[in-house]
């Protein structure tokens, strides 16, 4: 004969149990990473000697009014710039020929190099040493570069200026 | 490739396609991408957002909408194609904000995001302009945000034609559009039955299950202070969309580290609808429905889409409990399990096998019900075993035995949807089976399908019936034969069938004679002229279903009549061909499988009798054990087997006994005679508080396993989480008391026991857990080479000749509680809730819309009673007494009442009201047989159900989201208009606009 019955005995809240079946977890872990604990530790320490964990926590704290007012700086005409201006020169470095671009570092390097050499010497030449040096193969192939880039830069110049227009 | 097929050209390449087929169905059946936000698979054309315009022949045209030709020559890739969609898309995001990163919706399947990623959109051509409306919040589990609408339709298209809930539209005449509900009420006070369909299909994030948001991305959970000058400084240096979309890529999979996306199988109804679980640790983020799931596609009703809470709640138990005294202790499963075997050993050993009952669980799934029969039957020996089809459709199951040989559904969800006329008779699928009934509703609202509901309450199918009929109550049979005898009288049966296909002919139509129209006339209160009706439309229909369920098999005389509408459908040659057939809804998630794999008293698994001997030994054999012979007690044998002292001990689980069964009073009183009791449950339920001992189960997203739907598909489910606390899955609960009686059973995974089961039942053999990988299915029976059956009895019957039986069956009078019980009790299910309701209450969204139960009198008896809406009632019936809230309303007429079973109070539980008396031949109670006497005891009170609820909204129906209303729009202008093709189709384009 078994009457309906409600009534439920639960284990009384087993805290104390269940935080130390907790902390041996923890201690277990603990002990299985011996090294890296210590190390992580060691760097905790430093930073709490510089303070830096002090301004983390006060950081993690004030979240919501720091991460407006750092949104706010964010969203200044001047930031706008700084973050277009990033995105613009990293698709510009994307755009360019590696190939091309060896050359024409090597090219700046090696003429680099050449310009200390006379910087040192500090020697000067005559106008008539250097027209007849304007002849020579590499000052020819040097300035045509030269010519070629300048005029790739003035097509999108006035292109641009046609769209604006437009 | 069929005769019909011929050839298109796209983009230069020559393509098969066949008659009907779009221009996009060609395109997507090559895998080949055109831009189509608003079309979704499951719910067809919609040309609303215009980004799949295409150049066919010169013209420009919509690709979802136009059918391909022979030798129609399509361009997708040409500029002005290009630039067509570029507009179109452009004004899209005139409606959407593009933050994707900070959107709780970024997680891979967001059409809006893939598509304007996938046609590399940079720079948007119109900006963004926010919507005057402030989103809506009201609704418990999903909100609407009309910023970030698109305004595609989807969800309006998906509520009015596949849900056809028909709430929301899309006012198209306002100042600036938006989506509404019912007659632009706050979500939460409209028609909305919170089935999820709207927010399945939304292409975006405007419609949003709540669970999601702040919940899925890693940034979504900023505070509105931050996120929005976040999205505003995002957008100013932003250079394109592409480096946007990069990150947002990024955090798309990254969440995917977080969030767990599992295939599931419903654990509520018996249409088996299947989709994902999202969920984040232990936390439900959503249900998330896939078009590849072969039940619902993207449907989905308020239970299955949303309550899943019960799985977390607190009130799970999650420790073995002893009853100790007066009350329960908790234990080790150790000790609980010793117990158990201890005390069931004694009692056997004592008392014989017979002495011990086990009632199985139609929750749990079919490897559990495998195994808990084997463990009843062989290691405890005995075949007192039976499930809770005991209390719903074993009269179906035998009626359809008896008639064309297979205990299930003739064919699919599919057939139902195909039929010329459907049939529904005592079944209120629209809240019980959710999503089946939108397969009906969807076909009576589009595509011509006739609808025929008998129902003694007019609820929601049957106010779309085109024909609706009230027979008086528990007189279905008379009428069945009595349309089926003028059938055969009008010499409108299917002669031919008759002839090749069924046995008994003659002596079935003889026993009709009795079965006039003036008979049923008198006998129903039906007239004639509405059984010439129906029986004409069955005529005139060349495929006809009829839907049943419990207010067919919960009556005296349910096997018969069950059986009367077999033989009305064999006369009529309605099996075997597609969109005809019989379907007993079943009600619970796995109510087939159940009594499929065995839980029956004489049945083996696969329904082969425990009285064939070579049946017998085939399973002696596989288990090295010998098996009772005679087939054992069922759930109403065995409870007066405890009241007659031949039952001791009671092992049930998954089965809240103790308010489903009928007359809980003599129910209750058997309980507190058992010697021991063991009910193994996910909550302490009312049944538990009977027991001797207690065990702590685990729920389906707990475990692995497969269920059997309505169909007879067999679909798997995954493990989601691990059991909550010290719970286990049933199935391990049974193998480590089995192994306490020596089994020595080692079951690893239920892949295992279902290999075991496909093994011994040869209805199973070609089913494996490999054949059921992802979203595949099997719909039994599958032969060994995994070969499965949708449709049944194509070529033949399940009986050794292949013929079908015409069963001649006759009239039971139902039970008479006496002339002082002057109403009738009628009784059932709500949309909300799940039987008593131990899993919904759980969800505080759910008993939000639903409270608590009510009581439906009708406006004729209100007014003759004198009652109001909120006035409290007593119902005293010969078995006991109830008191419950009144509601007045036209769904019931005159004396009949309705009384839902969502409860678990006693006081307002119908089964303290409802008898023993049974279907003759399977025992099933007579549930809907009872009268009652009611009075009054508080005139007025608060009325039951709340305001938030869709019984008091008022739908808009309407054909679709009307987009021509779109069109007429002074500031509409068509695509087309602007980008002709002027002979040239690499042209430039008119950018004039």
């Amino acid at each position: 004969m078994a009457r309906a019955i409600r009534q439920i005995k639960k284990e009384a809240p087993r805290q104390d149990e269940e935080q130390a079946k907790a902390v041996a977890e923890i201690v277990k872990e603990l002990a299985e990473n011996r090294e890296a604990i210590m190390k992580t530790i060691g760097i905790l320490k430093g930073l709490h000697d510089m303070k830096v964990l002090d301004a983390a926590h006060a950081l993690l704290e004030q979240r919501t009014e720091v991460g407006a007012i750092a949104l706010q700086q964010f969203n200044q005409p001047g930031m706008h710039n700084i973050i277009k201006n990033g995105m613009g020169a990293v698709g510009f470095l994307g755009a360019l020929q590696p190939d091309q671009l060896n050359t024409i570092l090597d090219g700046v390097g090696h003429g680099l190099k050449r310009l200390s050499k006379t910087g040192e010497k500090g020697e000067k030449q005559t106008i008539w040493r250097m027209r007849k040096r304007l002849r020579s193969p590499e000052i020819r192939a040097a300035m045509t570069t030269m010519v070629d880039f300048m005029e790739g830069m003035g097509e999108v110049f006035l292109q641009n200026g046609e769209n604006k227009k437009g | 490739m069929s005769e019909t097929t011929f050839s298109v050209e796209i983009n230069g390449k020559t393509y098969p396609a066949e008659p009907g087929q779009t221009i996009l169905d060609v395109a997507k059946s090559q895998d080949m991408f055109i831009p189509s936000i608003c079309y979704h698979p499951n719910l067809g054309t919609i040309q609303t957002c215009d980004t799949c315009f295409v150049n066919a022949g010169g013209q420009m045209v919509r690709a979802c909408s136009t059918k391909v030709e022979p030798g129609m020559s399509i361009d997708t890739l040409s500029s002005t194609v290009k630039e067509a969609q570029y507009e179109a898309t452009s004004r899209i995001l005139q409606n959407h904000e593009l933050y994707c990163t900070v959107c709780d919706n970024n997680n891979g399947n967001c059409t809006v995001h893939n598509t304007v990623e996938y046609m590399g959109i940079e720079h948007q051509k119109y900006p963004f302009e926010a919507k005057p409306y402030p989103p809506d919040n009201s609704h418990p589990f999903y909100r609407y945000e009309p910023d970030q609408c698109i305004l595609c339709g989807r969800c309006v298209e998906a509520c009015q034609d596949l849900q056809v809930n028909e709430t929301l539209t899309i006012d198209w005449n306002r100042e600036v559009p938006r989506v509404i509900w019912d007659n632009d009420v706050p979500i939460d006070q409209s028609s909305c039955v919170s089935c999820g369909h709207c927010v399945n299909v939304c292409p975006c994030n405007a419609l949003m299950d709540k669970s999601m948001l702040g919940e899925a991305g890693f940034l979504t959970g900023i505070p509105p202070k931050i996120l929005a000058p976040m999205i505003d400084l995002t957008k100013e240096v932003e250079p394109g969309y592409k480096e946007i979309f990069t990150i947002s890529e990024v955090e798309a999979s990254m969440r995917k580290s977080k969030i767990k996306r599992t295939k599931t199988v419903c654990t509520y109804c018996g249409v088996g609808c299947s989709f994902e679980v999202w969920t984040k640790d232990r936390e439900i983020l959503k249900i998330q429905p896939m078009e590849e799931a072969p039940v619902n596609g993207i449907s989905t009703c308020v239970k299955g889409k949303w309550g899943w809470d019960f799985v977390n709640s607190e009130e799970r138990l999650t420790k073995p409990l002893i009853r100790q005294g007066e009350e329960f202790v908790e234990a080790t499963w150790e000790e609980a399990l010793d117990l158990i075997a201890l005390r069931l050993g004694g009692i056997k050993e004592e008392h014989g096998p017979g002495s011990i009952g086990y009632i199985a669980s139609s929750k749990c799934s079919n490897e559990e019900n495998f195994l808990f029969q084997k463990f009843a039957r062989s290691i405890m020996g005995s075949n007192h075993v039976d499930n809770c089809s005991r209390y719903c459709q074993s009269p179906a199951t035998a009626g359809l035995l008896r008639t064309v040989g297979l205990g299930g559904d003739s064919g699919t969800i599919k057939d139902i949807a195909s039929a010329e006329l459907v049939i529904v008779v005592g079944a209120n699928p629209a809240e019980s089976h959710p999503v089946l009934a939108t397969r009906v509703k969807r076909a009576h609202k589009l595509h011509g399908q006739k609808l025929v509901v008998a129902d003694i309450r007019e609820h929601e199918l049957a106010q779309r019936a085109d024909v609706f009929i009230h027979p008086k109550p528990s007189s279905d049979l008379i009428w069945i034969n009595a349309l089926t005898k003028y059938i055969l009288d009008q010499e409108w049966e299917d002669r031919q069938f008759i002839e090749s296909r069924v046995n008994c002919y003659d002596e079935f139509a003889k026993s009709l004679e009795k079965f006039t129209l003036e008979y049923a006339e008198e006998k129903t209160d039906l007239t004639k002229a509405e059984l010439i009706k129906v029986a004409t439309m069955i005529h005139e229909s060349k495929s006809t279903c009829i839907l049943w369920a419990m207010g067919v098999t919960q009556h005296t005389g349910a096997t018969d009549t069950s059986t009367a509408i077999s033989n009305l459908l064999l006369i009529t040659g309605n099996y075997g061909r597609t969109g005809t057939g019989a379907y007993p809804l079943r009600g619970h998630n796995n109510v087939q499988g159940a009594c499929d794999f065995g839980t029956m008293p004489s049945w083996f698994p696969g329904y082969e009798p425990v009285q064939d001997p070579k049946v017998r030994e085939r399973y002696e054999k596989a288990w090295g054990v010998s098996l009772p012979e005679e087939p054992g007690f069922n759930n109403h044998q065995m409870v007066e087997g405890i009241h007659d002292g031949k039952l001791k001990a009671l092992y049930l689980f998954g089965e809240e006994m103790a308010i489903v069964d009928s007359n809980m009073n003599h129910v209750h009183s058997a309980f507190e005679k058992l010697d021991f009791f063991v009910v193994q449950d996910i909550f302490f339920s009312r049944t538990a508080q009977f027991a001797d001992v207690v065990l702590p189960a685990a729920p389906s997203l707990e475990k692995d396993g497969t269920f059997v739907n309505t169909e007879r598909r067999i679909q798997r489910f995954h493990k989601v989480f691990e059991p909550l606390g010290d719970s286990k899955p049933d199935w391990e609960i049974f193998q480590e008391l089995a192994n306490r009686f020596g089994a020595n059973w080692n079951y690893k995974h239920p892949s295992e026991i279902m290999d075991e089961a496909a093994s011994l039942a040869p209805l199973f053999a070609g089913v494996s857990y490999e054949r059921l990988e992802g979203w595949n299915s099997l719909v039994w029976p599958v032969s060994a080479d995994g070969k499965d059956s949708p449709l049944l009895y194509t070529d033949k019957f399940a009986f050794a000749d292949g013929k079908a039986k015409l069963v001649p069956v006759d009239w039971t009078p139902p039970v008479f509680a006496g002339e002082e019980y002057d109403l009738h009790l009628n009784n059932g299910r709500l949309l909300e809730h799940f039987h008593e309701g131990n899993m919904t209450y759980k969800s505080e969204g759910l008993t939000h819309k639903v409270p608590n139960p009510w009581l439906e009198v009708s406006l004729q008896l209100a007014k003759e009673r004198n009652l109001e809406d909120g006035a409290l009632v007593g119902l005293t019936s010969p078995y006991g007494h109830v008191e419950v809230r009144v509601l007045v309303t036209d769904r019931v007429q005159g004396n009949e009442l309705y009384l839902p079973m969502n409860s678990r109070d006693d006081n307002e539980a119908v089964n303290m009201l409802t008898s023993s008396y049974h279907d003759l031949i399977t025992h099933t109670p007579s549930y809907k047989e009872m009268g009652v006497k009611m009075e009054v005891i508080e005139s007025e009170g608060e009325r039951p159900l709340p305001k938030e609820n869709h019984r008091f909204g008022n739908r808009i129906p309407q054909i679709s989201v009307r987009v021509e209303e779109k069109w007429k729009r002074e500031d509409f202008t068509p695509i087309q208009e602007l980008f002709e093709i002027r002979g040239d189709e690499h042209g430039e384009s008119n950018q004039a606009n």
